[in-house]
């Protein structure tokens, strides 16, 4: 059984990444949405847990490139009908609202 | 079998509507039967926090609701233990939650069958 964490808030307003990332499970997956996109900003702690953590992470694209963020290479861009893919392949979807 | 649900309330209990509407959600499936269960996760343990006084902000205060979530037949209640410890939490306003370490939050997830954070 495996969840896809789903984030849209900026991580440097709040600690809901900080939050999923220590309930995470093995088998899960992290999508970044909206303001969480810039939890990808280099040189900032969000990226560093996010790229010491090695978990399987998903971003969308058009939200990424509204704002200017660069997605590493350790990180997949997706868009709008890969992540309804990506919901499916999940048993659950967890919105941190 | 109706699916069964987690919320996880991490809202504290003065910031806004948000803790007192998760709670109507956990209260409104209780009432149903549904097979549901609630978690209080970061600042969300802060509703538990014993002596809250809504009057002093002439608000009606939650501890009413928690109270009644046994009531409504939710018994699955917990609270994350580190959030908890992190705010200074020592007495809590309701006996029925369980401390959860974090790998047993990552287990309690697992085991339902949709997750609501709010």
């Amino acid at each position: 059984m495996s969840t896809l964490h789903v984030l849209s808030h900026s991580p440097f307003g709040d600690n809901r990444l900080s939050s999923c990332l220590r309930l995470l499970g093995s088998a899960d997956a992290v999508l970044l949405s909206g303001d969480a996109v810039y939890a990808l900003q280099p040189d900032t702690a969000p990226f560093s847990a996010l790229q010491e953590r090695k978990i399987d992470l998903f971003v969308l694209v058009e939200d990424a490139q509204a704002r200017a963020i660069a997605i590493p290479d350790w990180a997949k861009a997706i868009d709008y009908p890969a992540f309804v893919e990506l919901s499916i392949h999940h048993a659950k979807v967890n919105s941190w609202l | 079998m109706p699916k069964s649900v987690l919320i996880i309330s991490r809202q504290s209990p003065w910031s806004g509507p948000g803790a007192r509407e998760a709670l109507d959600i956990v209260l409104a499936g209780g009432a149903f039967d549904l097979p549901i269960g609630l978690l209080f996760l970061d600042d969300g343990v802060l509703q538990l926090a014993a002596g809250q006084n809504a009057k002093a902000l002439q608000q009606k205060d939650l501890s009413a609701n928690l109270q009644a979530l046994p009531m409504f037949g939710v018994e699955e209640l917990f609270y994350c233990a580190e959030s908890a410890n992190a705010r200074g939490l020592g007495k809590l306003s309701l006996d029925e939650a369980q401390p959860l370490a974090t790998e047993h939050i990552t287990a309690l997830i697992d085991r339902y069958d949709q997750v609501i954070t709010l």
